[in-house]
């Protein structure tokens, strides 16, 4: 067991690949082979056993007919993808750094073979106590698993030279909903507000069937092409949840201040794909407001700023406020109706419906994600703009420069509005 | 809908293992994978770890000797960081120290066995005791830096696909489906039964509706209970399986329950580190040169 050593071992050795401004590294190991398609059949394993009863009933005659259809839930073997080592980062030629987050660096990359443009995400792993993080195992996992049109697509996870340098290679997207929220010249339609909604809450819903909490949803973790598709990204924070959630419970640092449900605030444990559907709500609200809806310093401002726009909450508002650890320990402002209406004065009865389901206290009362997709909300007029017709912005991610604003500014979506039929 | 299937072997991948490449019989590959799945069965029950992380791990383990030969790594230090990554996978994390000193009992105990199985003495002269390793002892480290490369090498070599899918809840609803769940022992024969084919490769070859079929047909007949299997109507149809790929992994279970003889036993616990491996590759050498 001792003599574990030899090209395996990590070392402290830094990659070249991220140090070196060099546009062309050399590729210095043989490359690993282009994911070659090997055949896979059915018949696999041979091993004949040898001491077992009699030989299968069933004889030839049954050879020549045809197999049933496959049901749904059972693919053919030949759909599993076969076990595929992870290629080298050299695979990929380094364009620029986009951005750095607090556990990784994003890069902007082309793969040398195919020139597709893709994000490179590298995981700091230095600092290591406990082996492989789990929190990058959750992030990769998460990723792999809620494959969806509207979540940020994982292309495959590469190597450096040395076992310290993990790169997540995933789909280049041009913007965040963040940054182009601060740079659009107006708020984005109700009709396209309808339709990012929709890609929204179909991601979200997508995470929640197989069991995956994102626990960081909010504008600057959308991602959007030029063609008026969002999808969820940085899946961090996420991970599998079960029912009932394991010994321990959850964390509570999770989701950024402002995005995060009361429950969290008041310290629950046990919480669960309601949290998201808050962080939807915010999300909403934002896109509506061209701001973000709670810009609070702290907990306990973020916590009345939320009793202040929505009322403080009550036994039939939130039947188990009481019951949370942190509920004791702040006191209850006068009662007083919710804001929201005020606060949202141009959207329309339904909408401001659905904000308020996503907004509901109680965790078990808020709307999931599946039934938000059939809220009247999206149904009624003006309908969700088809995400072609969206306008395309330069991106900032790749090092486009936005151009000057043109001289008395002409109407920035001038080109959507003669493409525009509907009324909005 | 796109949902990610999880990972089966290649039929280049089964036709050839990087062990038996390296020339390591096939038989001998498939003893010391079960061994390698003991020990972490073994391991999961001292750490009082989850079955599900257990299962996970043991899945892992018999995926990675399909990238990787055995010549490379050994099976216990693949096994301890099988089991230390699927605990995180599993959201039931362990401490290293832990794991580690469980392995090295579950180890030094395999080399006492190896010691003294061969020799006439009786047994009972040679009674294992353990003696814990010392707090900041290089044995310490070592098995420290080993479990990290191995779990680091287990995601690389898989690349980092690491997508598990367990069969309990299938078998569950076969046996329902098949009106089985009436007496208590079929599906508690079943469970058993996929337990153990968690120490053979079968979950790294076939699909878990195979699997689990497979499962209830060796259940079934051991306990007499007979099953529409005339074609047309053959049960094991309605899940999707081959009645081929069902008798194979019929086959890799039964096969388990084989006699051992002494010595290949204490051939199996020679070969848990990759030294052992390379010093048993070593002696084979002559005898392929002679003919």
């Amino acid at each position: 067991m001792s003599d574990v050593a030899g090209p395996s071992t990590p070392s402290r050795k830094r990659s070249r690949w991220d140090t070196e401004e060099d546009t062309t590294p050399q590729v210095d190991k043989p490359v690993p082979k282009r994911r070659t398609k090997s055949k896979v059949t059915t018949s696999a394993g041979t091993y004949t056993p040898e001491r077992t009863a009699t030989p299968p009933v069933r004889s030839q005659s049954v050879a020549g007919r045809l197999r049933p259809s496959h049901s749904r839930h059972v693919p053919p073997r030949t759909e599993h993808p076969p076990f595929m080592p992870s290629r080298s980062v050299y695979c990929y030629e380094r364009l620029n750094s986009i951005e750095e987050g607090s556990y990784g660096v994003v890069f902007r990359a082309r793969d040398k073979e195919t020139g597709d443009i893709v994000a490179l995400k590298k995981l700091k792993l230095d600092e290591e106590k406990h082996g492989f993080p789990i929190t990058a195992l959750r992030e990769i996992n998460s990723l792999m698993v809620c494959k969806h049109e509207n979540v940020v697509g994982i292309r495959e996870v590469v190597v450096g030279d040395t076992l310290t340098q993990v790169f997540i290679v995933m789909d280049f997207i041009e913007h965040d909903l963040k940054t182009l929220l601060s740079v659009m010249p107006s708020p984005f339609l109700q009709s396209e507000v309808k339709t990012l909604m929709l890609q929204l809450l179909s991601a979200v819903a997508h995470c929640h069937e197989r069991w995956i909490l994102h626990r960081d949803l909010k504008t600057s973790n959308l991602l959007m092409n030029n063609r008026g598709t969002i999808k969820v990204a940085d899946f961090g924070l996420a991970r599998r949840y079960g029912d009932p959630v394991g010994v321990g419970g959850l964390t509570q640092l999770v989701v950024t201040l402002w995005y995060r449900a009361p429950e969290i605030l008041l310290g629950a444990t046990t919480y669960s794909t309601a949290i998201d559907m808050w962080s939807v709500g915010c999300i909403f609200a934002e896109l509506l407001l061209n701001e973000p809806l709670f810009q609070a310093k702290g907990e306990i401002e973020m916590i009345s700023m939320i009793f202040k726009l929505l009322g403080p909450p009550t036994s039939q508002t939130w039947p188990d406020f009481l019951n949370l650890p942190l509920a004791k320990t702040i006191t209850l402002p006068a009662p007083q109706p919710s804001q929201l209406r005020q606060k949202f004065p141009y959207v329309t009865s339904a909408g401001l419906d659905l904000l308020s389901r996503l907004l509901a206290y109680d965790p078990e009362t808020r709307i999931s994600a599946e039934e938000a997709l059939k809220h009247p909300y999206f149904t009624e007029s003006p309908l969700p703009k088809h995400p072609d017709l969206f306008g395309s912005f330069p991106s900032a991610a790749a090092g486009e420069k936005r151009r000057k604003p043109d001289s008395p500014s002409a109407p920035a979506r001038a080109a959507d509005y003669k493409l525009l039929t509907e009324f909005d | 809908m796109s949902t990610a299937l999880y990972p089966l072997a290649s039929l280049v991948q089964i036709e050839k293992t990087p062990s038996r490449e390296d020339g390591i019989p096939e038989e001998l590959e498939l003893d010391l994978r079960a061994h390698g799945c003991k020990l972490i069965h073994e391991a999961g029950i001292l750490l009082k770890q989850k079955q599900v992380a257990v299962a996970t791990a043991q899945i892992l383990f018999q995926r990675f000797w399909y990238v990787t030969s055995m010549k490379q790594f050994g099976i216990g230090d693949i096994g301890m960081g099988a089991l230390y990554l699927a605990s995180k996978l599993e959201e039931c994390p362990i401490r290293m120290r832990d794991l580690i000193n469980v392995y090295d009992e579950l180890l030094r105990r395999d080399a006492h066995r190896l010691k003294y199985s061969t020799g006439p003495s009786s047994s009972s002269a040679h009674e294992f005791k353990y003696i814990p390793m010392s707090y900041f002892g290089s044995t310490f480290y070592d098995l420290k830096d080993a479990l990290v490369v191995a779990e680091m090498q287990i995601l690389k070599r898989l690349g980092f696909n690491v997508n598990v899918v367990l069969p309990y809840g299938t078998l569950v609803n076969y046996l329902r489906l098949l009106g089985l769940t009436e007496r208590e022992d079929v599906p508690s024969k079943a469970w058993g039964y996929l337990n153990d084919a968690l120490q053979t490769p079968v979950y790294a070859l076939y699909a878990v509706p195979t699997i689990v079929s497979a499962a209830i047909m060796l259940a079934t007949r051991q306990l007499g209970i007979a099953l529409p299997s005339s074609p047309e109507s053959c049960w094991w149809e309605l899940f999707d399986a081959d009645w081929e790929d069902v008798w194979s992994v019929a086959g890799y279970i039964m096969r388990l329950y084989r006699e051992r003889t002494p010595e290949d036993h204490a051939r199996v616990l020679s070969m848990v580190t990759k030294k052992g491996v390379r010093s048993w590759l070593e002696d084979q050498k002559p005898a392929v040169l002679l003919p």
